[in-house]
């Protein structure tokens, strides 16, 4: 069978390069998208989400924080700001961050900036989801 | 001659100046190499970047690439005389030339540039405090930034790059100049100065043709995805510069100390050289004394 080779880039380092993997679904704008191999060329942004993708049958997850994807002859390369693997998540920050992220914007205070709450809270929800299936998988 | 106890005491401190310029060696070692991963782990992202951005623009027509938001960022046709700079400097001192290098060329690039307005941004404290204390009527600051050294992150390069492109935009400048120091060796650094903004048209490359039809799909737009590319290559290229500076500094750091605290080294052997003589001088002396004093009996 033919294999997608994936490339995941941060800022900070690289995440993953050159994986040789089954499927993807990554979080596009405007909804899921799934990328199996000899998927046409396309250019897509991404939104924050959870990419998952498999790995000889098994599924793998990894969080994704705005970014762009390009696929191209088999081979997609993810440019994103932040990304984290599944198991680098720690379930108590994402808990707190939540509980911070919701407060901030249910308190509203003046000189509240709404944009930068919604988007910590965005994040904080990725990571919670995050969470709970890497929680399933282990029971 | 300076007695005895004079030249035990400058030993000593001697001895533990040479002690902390010996430790800040050791800290600047060990942070440099971490500096230095972190360059390299940035530098895959930054290459997809520009390929992606000039496949892009590969893509697009010239016509509606002249038109879309981010033409400015390109080309523009301000010839106000409004100009901007971005001064990189360290928080710290004791890291030899480093910051005086960059302040001399900040001083000449201000001198040359006195028919203009100079919009400032700064990051590090060194530069700050030293343009804070020169006032010139022309240089105006936009932005500071410190206390980010040896921890910058991309974050940081995030909150400057908004700032910049609301700089360039809000105050229609003609360009805008970088001066920081570039990472090149564990021993010498690289001072740099260059025009920032408007982007190099670093992409050189063709247009498409009015009516050819490309094999991407696009989602959204071709002009949406360049734009948010575009604020994305300037911050991976902020980020870079934030790192090679980073590492400069800690480079040059690392030769200073070293240097410092050899010479620490050579002043205590000279210190010590010349305590003996005087031990000995003195008690040369002492002996004189009691022999002189001994025959005097005698006689």
């Amino acid at each position: 069978m033919k294999k997608i080779n994936m490339t995941v880039l941060t800022p900070d380092r690289p995440l993953l390069s050159n994986v040789e993997v089954d499927s993807i679904v990554i979080p596009a704008f405007e909804g899921e998208m799934g990328i199996l191999p000899d998927h046409a060329p396309i250019v897509v942004q991404l939104k924050e989400g959870i990419l998952k993708y498999t790995v000889s049958g098994v599924n793998e997850f990894l969080s994704v924080f705005w970014g762009f994807a390009y696929v191209k002859n088999n081979e997609v390369v993810i440019l994103t700001e932040m990304s984290e693997l599944m198991k680098e998540i720690n379930e108590e920050r994402a808990r707190q961050e939540f509980q911070k992220a919701k407060d901030a914007i249910t308190m509203k205070g003046a000189d509240m900036d709404m944009d930068t709450a919604q988007a910590s809270l965005k994040k904080a929800l990725v990571r919670m989801k995050l969470v709970e299936i890497r929680n399933k998988s282990k029971v | 001659m300076a007695s005895l106890r004079d030249i035990r005491k400058h030993i000593t401190s001697v001895k533990s100046i040479k002690q902390i310029t010996y430790a800040m060696k050791m800290v600047a070692a060990a942070r440099i190499k971490k500096a230095q991963n972190s360059m390299l782990l940035a530098r895959p992202f930054a290459i997809k970047m520009n390929e992606a951005i000039a496949m892009l623009k590969n893509e697009m027509k010239e016509s509606d690439f002249k038109k879309s938001s981010f033409y400015d960022l390109f080309e523009n046709e301000y010839t106000s005389e409004n100009i901007g700079l971005i001064l990189i400097t360290s928080d710290k001192g004791l890291c030899g030339s480093f910051n005086v290098n960059l302040i001399k060329k900040t001083l000449s690039f201000i001198r040359e540039n006195s028919d203009k307005r100079i919009h400032i941004i700064t990051i590090g404290k060194k530069g700050r405090d030293f343009l804070r204390r020169v006032r010139m009527p022309h240089v105006y600051f936009y932005y500071e930034m410190f206390g980010i050294f040896p921890k910058a992150s991309y974050v940081h390069a995030e909150i400057i790059s908004q700032q910049l492109i609301k700089m360039y935009r809000g105050k229609k400048l003609s360009k805008v100049h970088i001066i920081f120091n570039e990472f090149k060796s564990m021993i010498s650094q690289n001072m740099v100065e260059k025009v920032f903004l408007p982007l190099e048209s670093a992409f050189e490359s063709k247009f498409q043709d009015e009516n050819l039809q490309s094999d991407f799909y696009f989602e959204p737009s071709k002009e949406k995805l360049l734009e948010g590319l575009i604020e994305r290559d300037i911050k991976s290229q902020l980020y870079r510069f934030l790192l090679e500076s980073q590492a400069a500094e800690l480079s040059a750091r690392m030769t200073a100390m070293e240097n410092a605290s050899k010479n620490a080294g050579d002043l205590i052997n000279d210190l010590t050289l010349k305590m003996n003589k005087t031990r000995q001088a003195i008690i040369t002396t002492e002996l004189n004394e009691i022999v002189s004093g001994a025959g005097a009996l005698e006689e």
